[in-house]
């Protein structure tokens, strides 16, 4: 087993064609692929990050494609810790977007989601976004705000850290005040946590039936920040 | 970057229901370029969930799949009202603000721990879009009592429903089903489970358990089916929680996205609120005109929902007719006792019979634990076959078991027909595949064979239904050195891709 303490999930939105998978990629290989059409078969990106002494698995999931037309499933958004909202500077249309997809969010995302309004391309010369209006809307919605260049680099590590550490406050402010009570539920009726079944097939291979083996979390590591 | 869509596809899927998201991802997995398009603006068809203001307007507004929708709030409309009494915890007002927290099933369904969706889904690592909740109690009713059928060795042997000597009754009878192999017991051969049941003496509780939870039989299931499904139930034991069920978390509405997820990770185009208008046969090819949305498409091959056919084509079809009658409930308290329903758990599943055990319903119970309601309510499912147009009247026999002894506190209550047409063995005639509408079953069972049979009438038996999708670290990315790339981790399909590339290197 992989050794870390927190894994959360972070997922991509934004129109298409304003930089969802160069941010990944450049995060997490270190690559800015040009001219780049959509990656098949790249599902989500892993990347382990340190934070404050302890290890953190980020999970970042891109939209494979499906905000082409306006048709991202709703369980995309499910269970993600933090949602990246990603507009082009040179773009104005990528810009005013921006509520339709904060509605989309508002109705499938968790209410308690860590949202990031991103300004990418600050590579370009031909911006038509000033910062100040992409700050006061992100303020206005009560979102984080940061502009980048996945091209040149700029910001997009302080954006994943960031976000990881924010979210390792949540967990542990949250560990604090309700672990105990989470456990007690937890105790109280067994396999209240929810399951998933990639992490349990081997398991599942091996067992036979009449097994009674006892069921549990299998996700010990996922910490709700929500 | 161009939002104009492509038009040339080698497959259209129409319709995002389950069975046609299996088919969509499939083509997709195999390399086919795929344009998968829904009438709605939702995922899922007849097999969605809604929150509960769409799903009050989805009754009220009749579709190709829905009919004889009505819903009716039974609690106070708002606090004011209710100003003497003294704990008004839940108003019509107060289940329309958390309106988003409902997830309402069109299609409920569980999944066998060991069953087809479970092995599908592992097998073709679709299984990391989907989180499930192990049902806690698989329940018969006893007295109108709702009791919890034993499913492990502990149970048996903890539970109070059973004196000592049918706790060794049921062990014995259930080892030896599990010992059984086919050339075994000849001599039921051609008989009936429930004849089996009885010559072996047990005594009419743990019949009762076995033909209702464990085997789910009737009167008339023969011994060989009888004993498939006990082994079906006995091999899903032990492997994820304390029944051999499995519900997806947030509603079974989300199985059919993990599909379509799956199929656009691998290229497929996904366009909602998109209509199939009408489609004819190229002149000098085999290729099929697909008409949407004033734009003509080019398919090699089209597979649709029957809901999602044009006029045109459906009325080859035959009309749509009554298939499945639905009841939908939403409590403030549970059914059962405590026991049943301890720290917030309660998904609950339960057989009901009727008529002498001629019909039959499914209850699924849900509580907040399932992602598919706010805290301190409770959903109860019912489904039925279809045997008229009203389904209130369709359940009325199995409601009448439910909630006349010990009534939960219902606030909502909610009917609704599903339909489904008559497929002919799709003829030559017809130059597209059409899939079945959802049909009565626990599992996905028999959605998953349609599914697999298209798939194969598509592509043939030699291509693989669903392999396994590689895991992100296993992905090629270019640029990347590949033989850093450890070769032997990649699934079979993906490493004979990358020997053909070095081959026409």
């Amino acid at each position: 087993m992989e050794d870390y303490k927190f894994l959360f999930k972070i997922v991509l939105v934004g129109n298409a064609g304003v930089g969802k998978t160069c941010l990944v990629r450049r995060f997490t290989q270190g690559l800015f692929p040009p001219g780049q059409g959509a990656t098949i078969g790249v599902d989500f990106m892993i990347k382990t990050v340190e934070v404050e002494g302890e290890k953190i698995k980020l999970q970042i999931w891109d939209t494979a494609g499906q905000e082409r037309f306006r048709s991202i499933t709703q369980s995309y958004y499910r269970s993600a810790h933090a949602l990246i909202l990603v507009y082009d500077i040179s773009c104005q249309p990528t810009f005013d977007c921006l509520p339709d997809w904060l509605r989309e969010i508002q109705e499938y995302a968790n209410s308690k989601v860590l949202k990031i309004l991103v300004g990418n391309k600050t590579d370009r010369d031909d911006r038509e976004i000033p910062t100040q209006i992409g700050e006061e809307f992100a303020k206005q919605h009560d979102m984080y705000f940061l502009e980048t260049s996945a091209k040149e680099a700029e910001n997009v590590e302080r954006l994943f850290y960031e976000i990881a550490a924010e979210l390792i406050g949540q967990a542990r402010s949250k560990d604090g005040s309700s672990a105990a009570a989470a456990a007690a539920a937890q105790r109280q009726s067994e396999g209240s946590g929810s399951i998933g079944l990639g992490s349990f097939s081997a398991k599942a291979a091996q067992s036979n039936c009449c097994g009674g083996s006892s069921s549990s979390n299998t996700n010990p590591n996922t910490s709700q920040a929500g | 970057m161009s939002d104009d869509l492509p038009e040339e596809f080698d497959l259209i899927v129409v319709g995002t229901g389950f069975t046609e998201s299996c088919i969509a991802a499939a083509a997709s997995r195999i390399g086919k370029t795929v344009l998968h398009i829904d009438a709605n603006e939702y995922y899922g068809d007849a097999w969605s969930s809604f929150n509960l203001e769409a799903f009050n307007c989805l009754l009220e507004q009749p579709n190709f799949t829905l009919r004889n929708g009505s819903y009716i709030w039974h609690g106070p409309e708002s606090k004011e009202e209710n100003e003497e009494m003294e704990i008004v915890s839940w108003t019509r007002e107060t289940l329309l603000e958390k309106s988003r927290r409902f997830s309402l099933d069109l299609s409920p369904r569980v999944a066998y721990s060991d069953g087809e969706l479970v092995k599908l889904l592992i097998k073709s690592n679709i299984c990391r879009y989907a989180e499930f909740r192990a049902v806690d109690h698989v329940c018969i009713l006893s007295n109108d009592e709702l009791v919890s059928v034993p499913c492990s060795r502990s149970d048996v042997f903890n539970t109070k429903m059973l004196t000592m000597v049918e706790k060794r009754m049921l062990m014995k009878f259930l080892t030896a089903c599990n010992d059984y192999k086919e050339e075994d017991e000849l001599s039921f051969r051609g008989r009936t489970f429930l004849e089996y049941l009885q010559a072996q003496r047990v005594t009419d509780k743990i019949g009762t358990c076995v033909m209702q939870a464990i085997a789910m039989c009737d009167a008339n299931t023969s011994f060989e089916v009888g004993m498939q499904r006990t082994n079906r139930f006995l091999g899903s034991l032990g492997r994820y929680g304390n029944t051999p069920f499995l519900f997806p978390m947030y509603g079974s509405g989300e199985l059919p996205q993990c599909f379509c997820r799956l199929c656009a990770v691998f290229g497929g185009v996904y366009c909602l609120k998109r209509s199939l208008d009408g489609i004819t046969q190229a002149e000098q090819s085999n290729e099929l005109l697909v008409s949407s949305a004033g734009k003509t498409l080019r398919a090699k091959q089209v597979v649709c929902a029957p809901a999602q056919l044009p006029a045109s084509l459906a009325r080859h079809y035959g009309e749509l007719k009554p298939h499945i009658s639905r009841g939908l409930f939403i409590a403030a308290s549970p059914l059962g006792n405590e026991e049943l329903n301890k720290g917030g758990g309660g998904v609950i599943l339960l057989r009901l019979l009727a008529e002498e055990g001629a019909r039959e319903a499914c209850l699924l119970q849900l509580a907040h634990y399932s992602g598919t309601c706010p805290e301190g309510l409770y959903i109860f499912h019912l489904t039925t076959p279809a045997i008229s147009e009203d389904p209130s009247a369709d359940l009325a026999a199995f409601t009448a078991q439910l909630f006349q002894a010990n009534a939960p506190q219902i606030l909502y209550s909610a009917y609704f027909t599903l339909t489904a047409q008559t497929i002919p063995k799709t003829s030559t005639a017809m130059p597209i595949c059409c899939t079945a509408a959802p049909t009565y079953e626990l599992d996905y069972d028999a959605a998953i064979a349609n599914a697999r049979d298209i798939f194969d009438k598509l592509y043939g038996e030699a291509e693989e239904f669903l392999p396994r999708a590689p895991d992100p670290e296993e992905i090629v990315v270019e640029g990347e050195d590949p033989s850093a790339l450890r070769e032997h981790s990649l699934p079979e399909d993906l490493r004979a891709q990358l020997q053909q590339m070095d081959i026409a290197e």
